[in-house]
């Protein structure tokens, strides 16, 4: 590790190590521990929750995709962003006026039943640690990168691991949501920074985007192949003629397009640790404003991500021949971990301290997303398992304890699992192996949670019975669909069995609503549509924000009065 | 949560008519947003122009949709969206705290 990005990667710490002590929770309450007191700013929110959904598939896998494939890894960008779009139209404001702690919580109050709840905790836990481990794997990859070397007997990549889950580990369990809030806030803020950084010295350095992908889109598409050469991507829309990069076909056809699209857009709103972010907002209002901040976010994100993995497949193997430490993480000028592109842009623009910046910004982006996925972990156990089934009589000290537990615990499993995958091993059969293990968590949070999501909130019919068979099968065919996806070499629609919401969730709405109709609604599902649907909340928090904000005012004129 | 405020303050009636009216409003932006997205691999399939042209600084309409446009229209989407759902809601629920002229009762409260 030289000098420069050693200071970077301690600067980096430091920072949301100090925001995590001065925002730490006030209080010993579990508002104040999961839901930060309720009282997150819609700009702050925004951040955080861009911090917290910003993962390393976003800053280092969809410029790593876009770098492998072209115009079919920018589907990667353009689903997560879309993902927002469902959120701010079906689930937002009415998420926050029901209230509750998390996913499992919500679904629970609303169709009246501990067994909802029970079985919503069991899938957002797999949505969790199939999310924690593709950001434990990217945190390795970059340490890799920044530091180069282990400690205690470890590889380079594993102490990566260790390290920065053992952080964030601490950060979560101390800070809590008020303390995670305020360092994802600042952490997306740098992570942006770094990213249009990037953006900005590339374009400085005579970078066109538009001849740059006229120009690249004159030869096939060639990738490292097993054998240390270079291999052409063959077209999923034309077969028999090669994949080129500014043009679709690299990766999908047109059903694997439209999967993954659908996977990533649905997937979105069954996330527990974006979700449980809407709680935190003061009114409904507030949480679907801060959804139209996130879209706009996100639109300038991954629009600068999809330019950098261009620049990437343009510049790199130009700067081979300039660059002898280039050679050992190349191939006839194509890097053979497509992660490394933005790392590897960094240092050939901006040296060590450029690759500081870069690496430091991936370690972020790991870094507030893990912390986010513990917090979540945290609640649905701590709360929703913890002070619900096994101490319900837990005095908040306690439950606020267990929540801390379980950020451990939770922690130590990621970083478990972490260690036993390498990037290298998956490099070859997908474009990049951080946003396609992402992927995964998508599947399942979209085929299994968001339609039970959507029929509770949409739905008066919807009930428990319902939800619990339709969250069941839709993990079951997700699960399955990925499994034979993995597994089965060859089949006929690889890319709908690795990306199954397009199947899976209208399964699962089928069978919630086949269900709810033979079975009797809750008995007071007037009453949840009154504080859902209704706004008497929201205005009675304004008016109370107000009448406090007239009364410091008014006690500030008396202070001056008297001074005078 | 204020269960029993919410209770007093919104009827029924209107908050049925309200959930009624956004849930067409959000089905209306949805259905919008299937279609954009949609459009794409449709436009791939049936037009070369889409793939095979050259626009803006050498880059053909599928790319420079997949680069910049679909951000734009989601983002645009979003804000249209989001402000018709707010303004249906304003007028919609809460008649009871409303003055005459509209405006709320409680901000003529505040001093």
């Amino acid at each position: 590790m030289t000098l420069s990005s050693g200071l970077t990667l301690a600067a980096v710490l430091a920072l949301v190590t100090v925001v995590a002590v001065v925002m730490r929770p006030r209080g010993t309450s579990t508002v104040d521990f999961y839901l930060a007191g309720q009282r997150v700013g819609v700009a702050t929110n925004a951040w955080a929750i861009c911090g917290d959904y910003f993962s390393a598939a976003s800053f280092l896998g969809v410029a790593a995709a876009v770098y492998a494939t072209g115009l079919d890894g920018a589907w990667y960008a353009v689903g997560f962003a879309a993902g927002f779009v469902p959120v701010l139209l079906f689930v937002a404001a009415p998420l926050r006026r029901f209230g509750e702690f998390s996913i499992p919580d919500f679904l629970g109050r609303r169709l009246g039943s501990e067994r909802v709840r029970l079985v919503a905790v069991g899938v957002v836990q797999l949505v969790i640690l199939s999310y924690l481990v593709p950001q434990t794997v990217g945190s390795g990859i970059t340490w890799e990168l920044l530091v180069g070397q282990g400690v205690a007997g470890l590889s380079p990549y594993a102490t990566g691991i260790v390290v920065s889950t053992a952080v964030v580990a601490a950060l979560v369990s101390f800070g809590g949501m008020r303390g995670t809030t305020w360092t994802q806030a600042v952490q997306f803020l740098l992570l942006l920074g770094a990213l249009l950084w990037l953006a900005a010295t590339v374009l400085g350095e005579g970078f066109h985007y538009g001849d740059a992908v006229e120009r690249i889109s004159t030869a096939p598409l060639g990738n490292p192949a097993p054998d240390g050469g270079l291999a052409t991507e063959p077209n999923a829309l034309h077969p028999g003629e090669p994949a080129v990069f500014g043009e679709p076909g690299a990766r999908y056809d047109v059903l694997g397009q439209l999967a993954l699209i659908v996977t990533l857009a649905m997937g979105t709103a069954g996330l527990p640790h974006v979700m449980n972010r809407y709680f935190t907002s003061p009114t409904g209002t507030a949480a679907r404003t801060t959804t139209v901040w996130v879209l706009c976010l996100a639109g300038v994100f991954y629009a600068v991500a999809v330019m950098l993995g261009t620049a990437a497949r343009e510049l790199i193997p130009r700067a081979v021949a300039d660059n002898a430490w280039l050679e050992e993480l190349t191939v006839d000028g194509v890097l053979t971990v497509p992660e490394h592109a933005l790392p590897v842009l960094g240092r050939i623009y901006g040296g060590d301290a450029g690759l500081g910046v870069v690496a430091a910004g991936a370690l972020i982006a790991v870094l507030s997303t893990i912390a986010g996925l513990l917090l979540a972990a945290a609640t649905s156990w701590g709360h929703d398992v913890y002070e619900r089934h096994i101490n319900p009589r837990a005095t908040q000290r306690q439950a606020v304890l267990a929540g801390r537990v379980t950020t451990l615990t939770t922690a130590c499993l990621a970083a478990g699992l972490g260690l036993l995958l390498s990037p290298t091993t998956f490099s070859a059969s997908t474009p990049s192996i951080v946003a396609t293990m992402v992927t995964w968590a998508f599947a399942i949070a979209g085929s299994a949670l968001t339609p039970v999501f959507l029929l509770s909130i949409w739905w008066r019919r919807t009930t428990a019975a319902g939800a619990v068979a339709g969250m069941s099968t839709g993990v079951a065919v997700a699960v399955g669909m990925l499994v034979a996806g993995t597994v089965a070499d060859g089949s006929v629609w690889p890319d709908l069995l690795l990306t199954p919401t397009l199947l899976a969730a209208p399964v699962t709405t089928v069978v919630t609503v086949v269900v709810s109709r033979r079975t009797a609604p809750p008995p007071d599902v007037e009453r949840s549509w009154l504080i859902m649907h209704g706004t008497a909340a929201d205005r009675h928090a304004v008016a109370l924000a107000r009448l406090v904000l007239a009364e410091t005012r008014r006690r500030r004129r008396e202070v001056r009065r008297a001074r005078r | 949560m204020d269960d029993d405020d919410v209770g007093t303050r919104d009827t029924p009636a209107e908050v049925d008519a309200a959930f009624r009216t956004l849930r067409r409003v959000s089905v209306g932006y949805f259905v919008v947003f299937l279609l954009g997205v949609a459009a794409f691999p449709v436009l791939t399939l049936t037009l070369d122009w889409w793939s095979q042209a050259r626009l803006v600084g050498g880059m053909s309409p599928g790319f420079l949709v997949a680069a910049f446009g679909l951000y734009l229209f989601f983002a645009v989407l979003g804000i249209a969206a989001a402000r018709l759902s707010s303004a249906v809601e304003h007028r919609m629920l809460g008649a009871a705290e409303q003055g005459p002229d509209g405006a709320d009762a409680a901000e003529e409260d505040t001093p």
